[in-house]
């Protein structure tokens, strides 16, 4: 990099000149949007969160996806002005659904921009994603935070509002996406913000953590580093036990990189997570693999299961574009 | 004399000199937890809210200073902060001086807008602990030099009283006892600020 200060600004510039169908937009930049700008007639769909997690929180701007994301610093909601402008920036004239993590900053952002644009005719509805089920028991289900699942509630509300669904509509299917999605992650590398004291954590060179957040949360149990295979056959129990699906039923699994972990693991993991799945009647339908929620330079990866009905296959199966995601 | 946009200014300068003095032990204190950041955070916002041309009617100067934390900073701390502002400027509205003795109605009608926006009860060892604290030391003291005593003397207090008390709210809670013997970096920011700003004021 070159200055900590500027960390943020400059990715934000690097991504939209190689992207140009995004822009900066918002008084401060820290919006990104749909170059074309907002679609008339379409229901908006905002989200928005901290740096730092690319291409989450800042890149799945596009067709049949997100119309605009309020950027915040690393790790760090995105300022109430950000969250007003990317607002404006969706609004195509039938409400905006705010479509964000569960993280108390990020609440207080959003909610606050909203209670600030009253008066100007803009519908709002919020749908949060919560499929990290290390950051909450099954019974405190509120409390958990959103992670790489959360996608897919990007894709499928995305897609209704494509379809011209009304605000409510999107609403519904983005929280059906929520509710059927779980995700667990596992690192064995911290990583560090620029300008900061120390990594987000710290753990040693032969041990690895199970349920870590993304922004180094503690986890569920920290051990001497494991297979594979023991990884994610816990991982994959973990997800079952507290999902929709568990013998039979179709679901969509994200298999996602936390940024320092490459494709070749990502691919001996999905490739007993695949196995795992079979054995329990679970068919796959739209896989991913891939860095789709990172934490910066944090070495590890995380499972998402969403377990789909029709409508939901259907929504994913639909046309998407943005520079991270095509259908 | 009160409380003017004078005193504010210059504290609100003083402020942004502490918040980089100490920008060092703020990221090393949230780096027990957190992500390490709280102080580059306040280093940030402070450097923009000093740079505020601030009016003189009080209710427009703190809200020139909420509107320029709100386009500053995202993090939960910087949020509550511009919360406390606005409450603030809807107390202090249309009024050019207030009197010591009335400051501490002011932080108190802050802390609870934050509490409201955050969601969260006193007691949970966030910054509005030692809000909650000040404002209660100097309300209806109007003794300047006094209340620049009992300022920074209630914010050490609850400092060292919360220290070994498990975090209820936000990231540091999920550590549960772990984040017992370790200081809430909010509070601990709330205390250093404290003392740069009360270190100078003036009751006269």
């Amino acid at each position: 990099m070159n200055a900590a200060d500027d960390y943020v600004d400059e990715m934000l510039d690097g991504l939209c000149s190689m992207h140009p169908a995004l822009v900066r937009t918002g008084s401060n930049g820290r919006v990104i949007a749909r170059a074309v700008g907002a679609v008339k007639g379409k229901v908006g769909i905002v989200s928005g969160g901290g740096s730092g997690h690319l291409p989450l929180f800042t890149g799945y701007v596009g067709e049949g996806l997100l119309d605009a994301c309020a950027i915040g610093d690393i790790f760090a909601g995105p300022s109430v002005e950000a969250c007003m402008d990317a607002i404006r920036a969706a609004d195509g004239g039938r409400g905006v659904l705010r479509l964000f993590g569960n993280y108390g900053g990020d609440r207080m952002n959003f909610n606050l921009a909203g209670e600030l644009l009253e008066g100007e005719g803009i519908e709002l509805t919020t749908v949060l994603g919560r499929d990290d089920i290390a950051s909450g028991a099954e019974n405190e289900r509120e409390k958990r935070r959103g992670v790489a699942g959360i996608i897919y509630a990007y894709k499928v509300a995305g897609a209704k509002a494509a379809q011209g669904a009304d605000l409510q509509e999107v609403t519904r299917v983005a929280e059906a996406a929520v509710d059927r999605c779980r995700t667990i992650g596992c690192a064995w590398g911290a990583c560090q913000i620029p300008g900061a004291a120390g990594p987000t954590f710290t753990i040693g060179d032969d041990e690895v953590e199970m349920g870590i957040g993304i922004h180094g949360e503690p986890g569920i149990w920290r051990d001497r580093l494991k297979p594979a295979d023991a990884l994610t056959g816990e991982m994959v129990a973990r997800l079952l036990e507290d999902s929709f699906v568990k013998n039979g039923g179709r679901a969509s699994v994200l298999v996602n990189s936390l940024g320092a972990t490459s494709l070749e693991e990502l691919f001996i993991a999905y490739r007993s997570i695949a196995s795992l799945l079979k054995e329990r009647g679970i068919e796959i339908v739209s896989p991913l693999v891939g860095h789709y929620a990172t934490s910066m330079e944090m070495a590890g990866f995380s499972v998402s299961i969403l377990a789909v009905d029709e409508e939901l296959e259907s929504l994913l199966a639909a046309p998407a574009d943005c520079p991270f995601w095509k259908v | 004399m009160g409380f003017t946009h004078t005193e504010l200014n210059a504290a609100v300068h003083r402020a942004a000199v502490a918040a980089a003095q100490f920008e060092s032990e703020l990221n090393a204190a949230d780096g027990k937890l957190g992500d390490g950041d709280t102080g580059i955070m306040l280093r940030r916002l402070f450097e923009r809210l000093d740079a505020v041309s601030l009016p003189h009617d009080l209710g427009d100067a703190f809200k020139s200073l909420a509107t320029a934390a709100a386009g500053a900073t995202g993090s939960s701390l910087g949020t509550l902060l511009m919360t406390a502002l606005l409450a603030a400027s809807h107390r202090l509205k249309g009024r050019s001086e207030v009197p010591w003795g009335g400051l501490g109605a002011v932080m108190l009608a802050a802390r609870d807008a934050m509490l409201s926006r955050g969601g969260g009860a006193l007691g949970d060892k966030t910054v509005i602990d030692s809000i909650d604290a000040v404002g209660r030391a100097i309300d209806g003291l109007d003794d300047g030099a006094e209340a620049k005593v009992r300022s920074q003397k209630a914010a050490n207090q609850m400092l060292v009283e919360f220290r070994d008390r498990p975090c209820r709210l936000g990231r540091a809670r999920m550590f549960g006892d772990r984040s017992k013997g370790i200081d809430d970096p909010g509070m601990l920011a709330f205390t250093r600020l404290v003392e740069a700003v009360c270190g100078e004021v003036t009751s006269r």
